[in-house]
C-alpha cells in the first residue's frame, strides 16, 4: 500500500538554508518520522505566510507534501508555531546552547529513523534553557542520554579493559575505548587517555540513572568537576561525530574575544 | 585533472557548467542553460562578461572606514561630507546598505560586517568585521562623537546573536545602540504571521499621530 501523499508532523527546526530565488530548505527532527530535510517554497520572501515559521530552535506542527522524486525534500504546505522558545533567543550565549542542542541532534541523527525518546529529550532541554535554569547540568544530561539513546553510552561502571567493576577511586576515561578504565589496566594503543575523578564519575553516573533532566538535583556543582564533566563528555561526543561541535567553538570564541579585548 | 565530459559535451562546455554550478542558487540545469547560451552568444559579448568578472575581482577592495566594497578608499559614502558622521548603521552584507540606500531615509554612515555570527557554523567575532567596528568606535571622529549606532542585522537567529553581542560590547559606553523595528511587513496579513513577529510587533508598537 502506497503512503498517504499529503501528512502532519511535529518536529524542531534544527537548521535552514537557503535554496534557489526565495526558498528555504530546513533540517527537521520529529519524534515520528525522525530528521527529514523539508523543502518551504518561497518562503524567504516577505509576503509568504511560511515567513519567520521555520527559523531555528521553533517547535512546529507541520503539513507535509511528498516529494514525487526520490531523494528531494517533502514540501511544506502549512506551519503552525507550537513553542518558539523566545528566551532561549535572547542572548547570542543562550542561542549558542540552544543550537548545541540542534548541531547534535542533526550529527547524531541518520535521516528517517525515529527515536521518540531523543525527541522528547531535546525538547525537555530546550524548554529547560528556556526557563532560564543554570544550563551546565541540563546540557550535561543532553549530552549524556544523547550518547544513550543513539547507542553511545560509554561504559560507567565497568572498566573497559578487564571487565571488573569500577572501586571508588581514582580512574582513568577514553572515549576511543568506550569508557572508564581501572588504574590497573593499560589502554589500547592509540587511543587518548584523561584522568577521571571519582566526583566526575558519581556526576557522569547520576547524569545516566535520573530518569529525566527535570529531576537531576538543583545543586552547583564545583567548577573544577563542571569542567572535568563537560571536558569528558565534549571529547566523547567530538569522537563519535569526528569533529569538534561548532557551536561550542563558538561559544567559547566569543566570550574569549569577550576577554581579550575589553572596550577601553 | 578534469573529469571526462559527459557524453553529448565538450571538455572546455563541461568545465563552464562545473564553474557556473559553484556559484550561489546556480543548480546543475541553471549552469547547463546558461553555459549553453554562453555558446550563442557573440564572441565579444562572451569576452565582456569574462572582463567585467576579472575587473571586479581586480579593482574591488573594502573601504578602510566601514569595511564596504569600494574601487578607492574611504568610499564615496565616508567621504562624502553631507552625511552625519554621528551615526553608524551595521549591516550584514554590502546588499544590505544598498537596500538601506535605496530607501533615501537614512544620512548616516555605515559599517559592513561582511556577514553576521553563526553558532551552527562556527564563525566568531574575529571571521567577520565586528574587531574593525570596536576598533573604529575606539578612534572617534573628531568634533563628531558617536550619537547612535543602529543595528540593522537581519531579523534572524543569527542576525539577533550578533546585535546582542555589540549591545553587550559596547553597553555602558554613553552610545545609543538602536535596533531596526521588528514585526509586519507592508501587505501582510496578522493571521499568517509567526508568534515570534506578532510578539515583536507587538512589544514595538507606536502610537498613531
Amino acid at each position: 500500500m502506497s503512503l498517504p501523499r499529503t501528512y502532519r508532523a511535529l518536529g524542531l527546526t534544527l537548521r535552514k538554508t537557503p535554496m534557489g530565488e526565495a526558498d528555504l530548505v530546513a533540517t527537521i527532527y520529529t519524534g515520528e518520522h525522525g530528521k527529514l530535510p523539508v523543502r518551504a517554497r518561497a518562503a524567504r520572501r516577505l509576503s509568504s505566510k511560511l515567513m519567520g515559521h521555520l527559523e531555528p530552535l521553533t517547535l512546529l506542527e507541520l503539513a507535509l507534501t511528498r516529494s514525487r522524486t526520490p531523494d528531494t525534500p517533502d514540501l511544506v504546505t502549512e506551519a503552525q508555531v507550537v513553542h518558539a522558545f523566545p528566551a532561549v533567543k535572547t542572548g547570542y550565549d543562550r542561542t549558542a546552547r540552544g543550537l548545541y542542542v540542534a548541531e547534535l541532534l542533526d550529527a547524531f541523527c541518520p535521516l528517517a529513523a525515529p527515536n521518540p525518546p531523543l525527541f522528547n529529550l531535546a525538547i525537555q532541554t530546550l524548554h529547560l534553557l528556556n526557563d532560564d535554569v543554570d544550563s551546565e547540568l541540563p546540557l550535561r544530561y543532553f549530552d549524556l542520554q544523547l550518547l544513550n539513546l543513539s547507542g553511545f553510552l560509554p561504559e560507567l561502571y565497568q572498566c573497559v579493559a578487564c571487565g571488573d567493576a569500577l572501586l571508588p577511586e581514582r580512574h582513568r576515561y577514553a572515549a576511543g575505548a568506550g569508557g572508564a578504565l581501572c588504574p590497573d589496566c593499560a589502554p589500547p594503543p592509540d587511543v587518548v587517555v584523561r584522568p577521571l575523578s571519582l566526583g566526575a564519575l558519581k556526576v557522569l553516573r547520576l547524569l545516566h540513572r535520573t530518569p529525566s533532566a527535570g529531576e537531576l538535583p538543583s545543586q552547583f556543582l564545583p567548577p573544577p568537576v563542571q569542567r572535568e564533566v563537560r571536558g569528558i563528555l565534549s571529547a566523547t561526543l567530538q569522537y563519535w561525530i569526528d569533529r569538534p561541535v561548532q557551536s561550542q567553538v563558538f561559544l567559547d570564541a566569543a566570550q574569549s574575544h569577550e576577554t581579550r579585548n575589553p572596550f577601553r | 585533472m578534469l573529469p571526462d565530459p559527459t557524453p553529448g559535451t565538450t571538455l572546455s562546455l563541461s568545465r563552464l557548467i562545473d564553474e557556473l554550478h559553484r556559484l550561489p542558487g546556480i543548480g546543475p540545469k541553471s549552469a547547463q542553460r546558461i553555459a549553453y547560451h554562453i555558446t550563442q552568444i557573440p564572441v565579444e559579448d562572451a569576452r565582456a562578461l569574462a572582463d567585467a568578472i576579472i575587473a571586479v575581482k581586480d579593482s574591488i577592495l573594502f573601504c578602510d572606514e566601514c569595511r564596504n566594497l569600494t574601487d578607492a578608499s574611504p568610499c564615496p559614502i565616508c567621504a562624502n561630507p553631507q552625511r552625519n558622521r554621528d551615526q553608524i548603521c551595521v549591516v550584514e552584507e554590502s546588499r544590505d546598505l544598498v537596500a538601506l540606500e535605496r530607501t533615501r531615509s537614512y544620512r548616516g554612515l555605515y559599517h559592513v560586517l561582511h556577514g553576521a555570527l553563526s553558532p551552527l557554523n562556527g564563525i566568531g567575532p574575529e571571521d567577520i568585521h565586528l574587531p574593525q567596528l570596536f576598533q573604529r568606535l575606539q578612534e572617534p571622529d573628531d568634533g563628531n562623537p558617536l550619537r547612535e549606532l543602529i543595528v540593522a542585522t537581519n531579523p534572524t537567529l543569527e542576525g539577533d546573536a550578533t546585535a546582542d553581542f555589540i549591545n553587550r560590547r559596547l553597553a555602558g559606553r554613553g552610545i545609543r545602540i538602536t535596533r531596526l523595528a521588528l514585526g509586519l511587513p507592508v501587505g501582510g496579513s496578522l493571521e499568517f504571521a509567526d508568534e515570534t513577529t506578532l510578539s515583536r510587533a507587538l512589544a514595538g508598537r507606536s502610537p498613531l499621530e
